[in-house]
């Protein structure tokens, strides 16, 4: 499976009457977009703002991130089994508006989060400082209950983002990466000397803003399988969730996926990049093992020599993210595990809601429960009527000179399992 | 899976669910509830469901449902070590969902059920 990645730089975004790119500039027809926002009738307004890196602006609370692409060759369309028909993807040649986001923002229940800051100490800990965000905020319509609410949000991210994306399709891109991969039989002839590894990547799957689609399917209705790694270059895997926003992965990291990029930069040198491996992250205690038990089959099954485990969220998915190593391991099969860590405010609390011996090569995305003060921004996009009941936040959180004190937990991706994060001990 | 029940402390479980599913309701703490069910595992029951679910730390929400069997007997070892580690988890967490408005104390109800809601597709009790 081949896909080329064509990257259209965009340096700059700005409202204009027509919708275009040009020069590296993303023009935005507000008007047309609103249309399709408001496709929808349980969505009664939206808003549209820009927030570029290095100003003074707070978006909160952010539901998800969405990279705008298009699909110019190749079968299916971006967001199967969402947007587009679904249609196996990730083969042929796909666009992307590189260096901007598609941000919703809007509060579904009261103690939601999402917090990104465009500047100050907090711009550090989100990716998403570094793009140009055009912030979309959602109003529903009376009386719209929060599963309809938190669903007319999440796909209306998609249908501008594709919107948007469609405004690359005849851009000549400024860069074009080609990621392949081979079938079974084809990577063991070519690499015969390179260790066959795969990337399990862990879904968080349990309910209202715990969610995550793959080709539209609730994945908590899913059983552990296999991708094509460029299949979620396409948007194959989106995101329903934000609570906890710093462990969270938005749908710009599953479009984005770094330990899928740094697979693939050493694919055919270092290693041969088998496939990626999705599973879920259930409730129930049987669906949990069922699940494990699945993707250890798969492993060795796929004569796999190595894995990289990716855990979404804290807690509960610790349990998965346990047994997928105990029994990856028990297999024969070595696993480097990715996680983040709740130790407590002082760092001195047990990280993780389990372990075991097989987890001795683990990479953290840093402690969610440190605590950081963000000072007072000229803007707020979206509000901060709700700011002291998100995770990480408390009563004291909105202090009298505007500045918010508050744990990583409220900072969207700032302690990204997935290694989608800036700030590093290296 | 038959012989199973939920044990809540959340108003909302009780109201969405008929008269046919077993449910025990506790008035309690969110930790309290945590400790009864392991009072259960002690007497034998097993968890069917993770204790730690959600995104909602302890601390941030009041709620809590788990689902348990009813059976007596030996101690599972794996349910011990689930809640053990739930109840200890509690203390990582500041307490403060005891100040928040009405509003969204409907909402920390609706997220516990919509977690509960995702476990029960998976098992009739």
């Amino acid at each position: 499976m081949k896909l080329e990645i064509g990257n259209i730089f965009i340096k700059d975004i700005q409202f204009a009457a027509e919708a275009k790119v040009a020069d590296g500039v993303l023009y935005v027809d507000k008007a047309a977009l609103e249309k399709v926002v408001l496709e929808d009738e349980t969505i009664k307004s939206v808003s549209f703002d820009i927030a570029k890196p290095g100003e003074s602006v707070r978006i909160t609370p952010v539901k998800d991130v969405i990279e705008p692409r298009v699909k110019v060759e190749g079968p299916g369309g971006i967001f199967p089994g969402i947007i587009a028909k679904v249609d196996t993807v990730g083969s042929g040649k796909t666009h992307v508006l590189k260096g901007m986001a598609v941000v919703t923002a809007g509060k579904i229940v009261g103690f939601q989060e999402g917090v990104i800051d465009m500047s100050g100490p907090g711009a550090k800990y989100t990716p998403f400082s570094e793009t140009l965000n055009l912030v979309m905020v959602c109003e529903p319509v009376e009386g719209l209950k929060q599963h309809d609410y938190e669903k007319a949000v999440r796909l209306a991210g998609f249908r501008v983002a594709v919107a948007l994306g469609e405004l690359g399709r005849d851009v000549t891109p400024d860069e074009t990466k080609v990621y392949e991969t081979c079938g079974m039989k084809e990577g063991i002839e070519k690499y015969p000397n390179l260790p066959r590894v795969a990337y399990v990547q862990m879904l968080q799957s349990q309910g209202l803003l715990h969610d995550t689609y793959v080709y539209g399917v609730d994945a908590k209705k899913t059983l552990s399988t296999i991708l094509w790694p460029t299949e979620t270059m396409d948007g194959a895997i989106v995101s329903g969730n934000c609570v906890s926003a710093c462990d969270k992965n938005p749908t710009y990291v599953h479009e984005n996926n770094p330990v899928v990029e740094d697979l693939f930069a050493q694919h055919g040198k270092t290693l041969n990049f088998v496939c990626q491996i999705i599973t879920n992250e259930n409730v129930y205690l049987a669906d949990k093992q069922r699940s494990s038990d699945w993707t250890a089959k798969m492993c060795r099954l796929l004569d796999l020599d190595g894995v990289i485990v990716s855990q979404e969220g804290f807690g509960n998915p610790d349990t998965d993210l346990i047994m997928n190593c105990k029994k990856i391991e028990a297999q024969g099969v070595k696993t480097v595990i990715i996680t983040d860590e709740y130790a407590g405010r002082d760092g001195k609390s047990q990280s993780l809601a389990d372990a075991d011996p097989a987890a001795d090569a683990v990479v953290t995305g840093g402690n969610a429960n440190e605590v950081i003060v963000l000072p007072k921004m000229d803007k707020v996009i979206g509000t901060l009527d709700y700011v002291n009941k998100i995770a990480g936040a408390s009563a004291e959180t909105l202090q009298p000179d505007g500045s918010l004190v508050v744990e990583l937990q409220v900072i969207t991706g700032a302690t990204n399992e997935t290694g989608f994060i800036k700030l590093s001990a290296r | 899976m038959t012989g199973g029940y939920i044990l809540t402390n959340n108003p909302l479980v009780t109201e969405r669910l008929g008269p046919d599913v077993p449910v025990e309701y506790l008035q309690c703490s969110y930790k309290s509830l945590l400790e009864a069910a392991r009072d259960r595992i002690h007497l034998g029951a097993r968890l069917l469901s993770h204790p730690l679910s959600g995104s909602v730390k302890p601390g941030e929400t009041p709620y809590k449902s788990v689902i348990l069997t009813k059976g007596k007997g030996d101690v599972d070892e794996q349910s011990l070590e689930l809640i053990e580690n739930a109840i200890l988890a509690c203390a990582k967490f500041q307490q403060r969902c005891d100040r928040y408005p009405p509003s969204v104390d409907l909402d920390c109800r609706l997220i516990d059920w919509t977690l509960l809601e995702g476990a029960l597709a998976s098992v009739i009790l």
